[in-house]
């Protein structure tokens, strides 16, 4: 991109993705060390795409801190927080403020621990380095770090989701769940985030799930790591490194041979084999896309988002016969363009690669390109309307529309559900209902 | 006892002061206006919020530059529902998405561009607004010599917000920099095209959900001409003209009563307070105008109107909602704007509580509330939920970051923040109002909190 303003930006800063990764830890809060617009704002989209409450703490820095440093600050808060919630873990996350002044969160929160029945995980996420991916990798990489510890082997698979949603990760597990297949998610927001309102209104402290402090230590003992989100893939270097954990980062299981791949990868890491219930998922999903081969064939689809999810769906795209104009993400990644060379080398399309850039140079490759369909969280909603075409949601943030994190968009049957939204975007918008009576 | 330590304070004994059990024998307000407890969860935002979103967020024509690291900027993109005739404000997010070299070598060179491009892609941009975050100021850009030697590039005016996150203790300190700024670098640049006896402001007026679509035409009816809205749906050129005004009126007035006070002070232009919120309140702030302008008999005729047409479905809704509990925790002053109205629908608020009230809040509040009456400064999330749970009100009116909350608890909720589905002000929106009440308390999903699977 040659400006140096950046107009509509699909990415948010590392706080975001760090407060996100905590909020996977059972019975961990999140401390934001920096100002209070650095905990709220990133409440406030977490509130409005998983329409649940998010509990973030914050060590609300002011001018003294700016002058004197953060560290009474972020003393006290801990105090607090241990003090009024005993929670099982605190999850510091620092911002722009607290970097720039330059607070030594490690030794602070060392200090500020007079036992050990709390733990604290001192991620670095300057907000001024890379996007909240950067952010989630950064939270969840500590967390390992600070826990993971060698014992017995334990005959599980660590998985590493990246911002997923809830619906996703429950796919996955049922995946697993099928293949008999035991597992640790680094970390798991299916039930933090997606929290059920309970008998007469009881609601716990913290919310209930979330992947134990005993299971992220034991991450060091399993037979290996998949990170389905390669730009969450830190924690799986630093297993393999400290604790010879085999990894694999590999693409998001998304369309037929992306979902293939992670089950092949779990039958070599964990020795299982492929049960009858995947196999008709599969097929399932191929059937499911002949079915729908006539509406969808040549289609121009436009897709943004965090690269490794759209890189994943301009492959499905590519599978299903659709065109895959335009591919941008705003978080740069080396795996983004070689991926969507290869789909368009495969598949004979030319989908054009916007990386590290911004929705309003998207908007025009779009108009230049073409599109009949975009694909994007809810701030692709513009560009959908003034190129009069549907906009299929996925990602975070997605507060236009309800229940896109209850569902998911992964393994063979959450595919199944992607083409059918797009195919159903396709046929509402482009089709005479009388083409549409069988 | 007036001061209160809720059970969830224990720990954090100097939350003490900030909360009240009201007692007309001995008024004693929450402290206020001081800083957080460090890590008490509180719901409170930055400098940067109140000036960047809250006041010039909604000039529909300026162009919106956050100069910071690309979150703040994110965060501010269309996420206060403050509605315009036009899309640039909301549908566009200018940043200079400041990186580590930046950060090192200072952010002067990129701003400079940024405003340049901004203009060049956005011409219908009247100004630009160049806002600056907490990294802005540690690293020291001069911003303000930036935005000048810009301005004199473009020729449009470039005005600089020294508001970063991490000044004062709330958004509270936002407002009032974005006021100062305003009035001193817009007001007064230039004169109405015309002027008549009868022009006026509306100050502290943001065009939630389109409020300002509401009370506007209230004003124009009466033949009172509205010079300006202060800020929302406002044109940047609305804003040069206000020193011309005959009267202005404050409706936000945390935010905005700055504004309103340095107007008179410099140009001798009086204000009055209003409430444009619930039938009473907004029939009141008519007839004061009226008297100012001496056209009482025009401010009643649309007093009549409004009356006829509105007041016989605010009585429905009275019949049923006669009797409700409701907590009220807003920014600042719908905490206080409402309680009155809430009583024309026979409920009464039982709690309020405001993020960064100052002392005329707090007031405000005293003078309304029943012995008993709860009152909490700059409420955080713990002690939220455990006055909810004790109290148990029949409705909680709070923002988005506490909805999810309540609805776990099983209570219902309005977004008075954003508003369910506004406008909420003046006659016409506090009808809407009593709807979004009705049904948040008298929807049938509540019935199955007290309803648990069993095997019979």
């Amino acid at each position: 991109m040659a400006r140096s303003v950046t107009i509509n930006p699909p990415k948010m800063c590392q706080p975001m993705g760090a407060i996100l990764a905590y909020m996977g830890v059972h019975g961990c809060v999140p401390l934001v060390h920096g100002s209070q617009g650095c905990s709220t704002y990133p409440r406030y989209n977490i509130a409005r795409h998983f329409r649940e409450s998010a509990e973030v703490a914050v060590s609300s820095l002011a001018e003294d801190a700016a002058v004197y440093g953060g560290a009474k600050n972020l003393t006290e808060a801990i105090k607090n927080i241990k003090s009024r919630l005993n929670p099982a873990a605190i999850g510091i996350c620092t911002t722009c403020m607290s970097e720039t002044i330059g607070d030594d969160v490690k030794l602070i929160a060392k200090k500020a621990l007079t036992d050990d029945s709390m733990k604290i995980f001192p991620a670095s996420t300057p907000s001024y380095v890379g996007t909240h991916l950067t952010g989630y990798d950064n939270a969840l990489r500590t967390l390992v770090e600070t826990l993971a510890v060698k014992g017995e082997p334990n005959n599980k698979i660590n998985i590493i989701t990246g911002i997923i949603n809830p619906g996703d990760i429950r796919e996955i597990k049922n995946m697993l769940r099928l293949m008999n297949v035991q597992s640790i998610f680094l970390s798991d927001i299916s039930e933090t985030l997606d929290t059920p309102i309970l008998s007469g209104g009881h609601k716990p402290v913290l919310p209930d799930g979330g992947t134990s402090l005993a299971d992220i230590a034991d991450s060091a003992n399993s037979k290996g790591t998949i990170a389905i989100c390669r730009t969450a893939g830190s924690a799986a270097t630093y297993l393999r490194n400290k604790f010879n954990v085999p990894s694999v980062l590999d693409p998001v299981p998304i369309g037929v041979i992306n979902t293939d791949r992670f089950v092949q990868n779990i039958c070599k890491l964990s020795g299982a084999s492929i049960p009858d219930d995947i196999i008709k998922e599969r097929g399932r999903l191929i059937d499911s896309m002949v079915d729908v081969h006539h509406y969808m064939y040549g289609r121009k689809v436009a897709i943004f988002g965090d690269p490794d999810i759209v890189s994943a769906i301009v492959r499905f795209c590519a599978e299903a016969g659709m065109n895959p104009t335009v591919a941008m993400t705003a978080t740069k990644h080396k795996d983004f363009a070689p991926d969507i060379k290869a789909v368009n080398s495969e598949y004979r399309t030319d989908t054009q690669i916007l990386e590290g850039t911004d929705l309003y140079e998207f908007h025009e490759v779009v108009k230049t390109h073409g599109a009949e369909l975009i694909l994007g969280n809810s701030k692709g909603k513009d560009i959908a309307d003034d190129e009069s075409v549907p906009l299929v949601r996925f990602g975070f943030p997605v507060y236009d529309r309800v229940g896109v994190y209850r569902y998911s968009i992964m393994g063979y049957n959450g595919s199944i559900y992607l083409l059918d939204q797009m195919t159903n975007a396709i046929l509402g918008h482009k089709y005479d209902p009388n083409k549409l009576h069988q | 006892m007036t001061t209160i330590l809720p059970e969830c304070d224990i720990p954090i004994p100097q939350r003490q002061p900030h909360i009240v059990c009201h007692n007309p024998e001995n008024i004693v307000l929450p402290m206020c206006n001081v800083q957080t407890v460090p890590g008490d969860m509180t719901e409170r935002g930055c400098t940067f919020a109140g000036c960047r979103g809250v006041v010039g967020g909604p000039v529909k024509d300026a162009i919106q530059l956050v100069h910071g690291p690309i979150g703040c900027a994110y965060y501010t993109w269309g996420t206060r529902r403050n509605l315009s005739d036009t899309k640039l404000h909301r549908k566009y997010c200018f940043s200079t998405d400041l990186t580590e070299e930046s950060v090192i070598y200072g952010g002067a060179k990129k701003l400079y561009n940024s405003i340049i491009e901004s203009h060049e892609l956005f011409p219908e941009g009247k100004a630009v607004f160049v806002y600056s975050t907490c990294v802005v100021g540690l690293i020291g850009d001069d911003t303000e010599a930036i935005c000048k030697q810009a301005s004199e590039k473009i020729g449009i005016p470039v005005i600089a917000f020294h508001c970063e996150g991490f000044r004062g203790v709330s958004q509270s300190l936002g407002h009032h920099i974005a006021n100062r700024t305003l009035f001193e670098k817009v007001v007064g640049t230039a004169e109405p095209q015309e002027s008549t006896p009868y022009d006026m402001c509306i100050v502290g007026e943001f065009n939630i959900d389109g409020d300002a679509w509401i009370v506007k035409p209230l004003f124009e009816r009466m033949g009172v001409r509205v010079l300006s809205v202060f800020t929302g749906n406002a044109s940047y050129n609305d804003i040069p003209p206000m020193h011309r005004a005959k009267l202005n009126i404050v409706q936000c007035q945390r935010s905005s009563t700055y504004i309103a006070k340095m107007i008179q002070d410099k140009y001798g232009v009086p204000y009055i307070n209003v409430s444009l919120f619930g039938m009473k309140q907004t029939a009141d702030a008519l007839r004061d105008v009226g008297k100012f302008f001496h056209l009482e008999e025009n401010a009643e005729k649309v007093i009549a109107e409004e009356l006829a047409k509105y007041q016989p479905k605010i009585d429905n809704y009275r019949k049923k909602l006669d009797g409700k509990k409701c907590f009220i925790y807003q920014g600042a002053p719908r905490a206080w704007h409402w309680m009155g109205p809430m009583r024309e629908l026979g409920i009464e608020t039982i709690l309020t509580a405001t993020t960064f009230g100052h002392k005329d809040d707090y007031e405000k509040i005293m003078e309304k509330a029943n012995p008993g009456h709860i009152c909490i400064d700059n409420p955080n999330a713990l002690e939220i939920e455990e006055y909810l749970v004790k109290l148990k009100p029949d409705f909680f009116i709070g923002g988005l970051k506490e909805k999810y909350l309540t609805y776990k608890l099983g209570i219902p909720f309005i977004n008075g923040h954003s508003y369910e589905e506004g406008p909420y002000a003046g006659f016409e929106g506090f009808v809407n109002f009593a709807r979004d009440i009705d049904v948040a308390v008298n929807s049938p999903v509540w019935k199955f909190i007290n309803k648990p699977l069993e095997v019979s």
